[in-house]
């Protein structure tokens, strides 16, 4: 079974250069979560939210992309819906299950496909190829890589945790944060120095370029998606002149 | 260990370890911040959490550059993840500072690390700047949270010595999160060889 959030090289469907995806995520930060634009975008947002849902299609991940898709319709169809109608604390609690939700959700989202889609070599790459300094891609790098592994250990010691009773409302919740950090953090500590060996036999801590056979490019598709993700950019100017 | 400056493989790697726990618990601490009253709360939890992670990554520390380059990153991940451009610059100016002030001590006195991380958790007060530069402009991208949560926000933050409070705040948190993350290093980290 493939782990979660780990790249799946084997069968991805249609392959988007790295870059892209970055540049598509960064619009999604900008203008869904960071809600640039304002009022002039409103009614595009929701559209441009269908873009993860599209780009799972693509990477043939059917099913995340119909609950995706079911999760963000419902959360703003009640946002839009229900916002205007409802007042004081039943206001408040759809505010921040549905609001939440649809702004955050995408780009989440996005980011998951980004780190599910793309290999690390390839992230590596694409930062190569965008002459970004190693002092900035090989930390990024290694931070993308890592996500899926706190995450992973987090859960296990959650468990672990819950045998002993260390939990909200446990017998021992007083230790909870405490005996939860400290676990994660000795095994990212081990973690790291097999990283490091890792990195060693890899050629990432030489002095001299470390080359790639990773092949990345533009194609067809990036193009299109380059062109979707301009749109808002654009609007946004157009409007700022009117 | 030949003591050079230059940053190798295996530091830019500890960087983005350390990076990555730490942008994990900011994350956790973050979804607080939409219940209204706890939004300046997050100057304190954070820095006090925080602690922990980076007194290790501290112990990590040998070069200069390290600490700056951490919290660039840790800027950049708040920009992505829809704070403004304001920690990134924060990022690069307080993370300078913190590696200059970690450096006096050569990056092992413990009281010179305790006071760069609280220098560095000023990084997390870049993310209230918007709110208290452009107020107006702010709330105006969160309209989808609706008015309730707005005005609910506004009372709170519209009081001006709220800045200066809240600047301290995050200094004194830093300060106390770096005591408990040397106090939990001691405990913990040193007994099992790790620190």
């Amino acid at each position: 079974m493939q782990a979660v959030l780990q790249a799946d090289v084997g069968h991805r469907g249609v392959v988007l250069d790295p870059r892209t995806k970055i540049f598509l995520l960064f619009t999604i930060a900008l203008f869904v979560l960071g809600g640039a634009g304002g009022d002039l975008l409103d009614r595009y947002v929701a559209c441009f939210c269908m873009l993860p849902f599209v780009l799972f299609l693509l990477a043939k991940k059917w099913k995340r992309a119909c609950i995706y898709l079911v999760i963000y319709l419902a959360a703003y169809g009640s946002f839009v819906y229900f916002g205007p109608r409802t007042t004081g604390i039943a206001n408040f609690l759809l505010l921040a299950v549905c609001g939440i939700l649809s702004r955050f959700l995408p780009s989440i989202m996005l980011g998951q496909y980004l780190i599910e889609t793309t290999t690390v070599s390839e992230f590596h790459a694409a930062m190569n190829r965008m002459h970004v300094t190693e002092k900035i891609s090989i930390p990024l790098s290694v931070m993308f890589r890592f996500f899926p592994t706190v995450a992973e250990e987090f859960a296990s010691i959650n468990a672990a945790m819950r045998m002993r009773d260390i939990r909200f409302g446990g017998k021992n919740a007083a230790k909870m944060i405490e005996y939860r950090m400290i676990p994660l953090m000795v095994c990212s500590a081990k973690i790291g120095e097999e990283l490091n060996a890792a990195a060693l036999t890899r050629g990432l801590a030489g002095d001299v370029r470390r080359t790639d056979i990773c092949e990345i490019g533009f194609h067809l598709q990036d193009l299109i998606f380059f062109v979707l993700g301009l749109i808002p950019y654009v609007v946004c100017v157009v409007g700022l002149f009117q | 260990m030949k003591n050079d400056a230059k940053l190798k493989g295996k530091d830019l790697i500890n960087i983005g370890i350390y990076a990555a726990i730490y942008c994990v618990i900011m994350t956790a601490i973050a979804m607080l911040g939409f219940i209204p009253i706890m939004m300046p709360l997050l100057c304190v939890l954070v820095p006090l959490l925080g602690g922990i992670p980076m007194m290790l990554f501290m112990t990590k520390v040998s070069k200069f550059g390290m600490v700056t380059i951490y919290s660039i990153i840790v800027g950049l991940f708040l920009w992505i993840t829809g704070m403004g451009y304001w920690p990134f610059i924060f990022g690069i100016v307080f993370g300078f500072l913190a590696d200059l002030i970690a450096k006096s001590g050569s990056y092992k006195s413990s009281r010179k690390t305790i006071l760069s991380y609280a220098v560095f958790c000023l990084v997390v007060f870049g993310n209230f700047i918007p709110l208290f530069i452009n107020a107006e402009k702010y709330f105006e991208t969160r309209q989808s949270f609706g008015d309730e949560y707005i005005t609910s926000l506004s009372s709170i933050m519209s009081h001006t010595w709220l800045a200066p409070v809240l600047c301290v705040a995050t200094l004194v948190c830093g300060l106390i999160g770096g005591f408990i993350g040397r106090a939990v290093l001691k405990k913990h980290f040193e007994k099992a060889g790790i620190a």
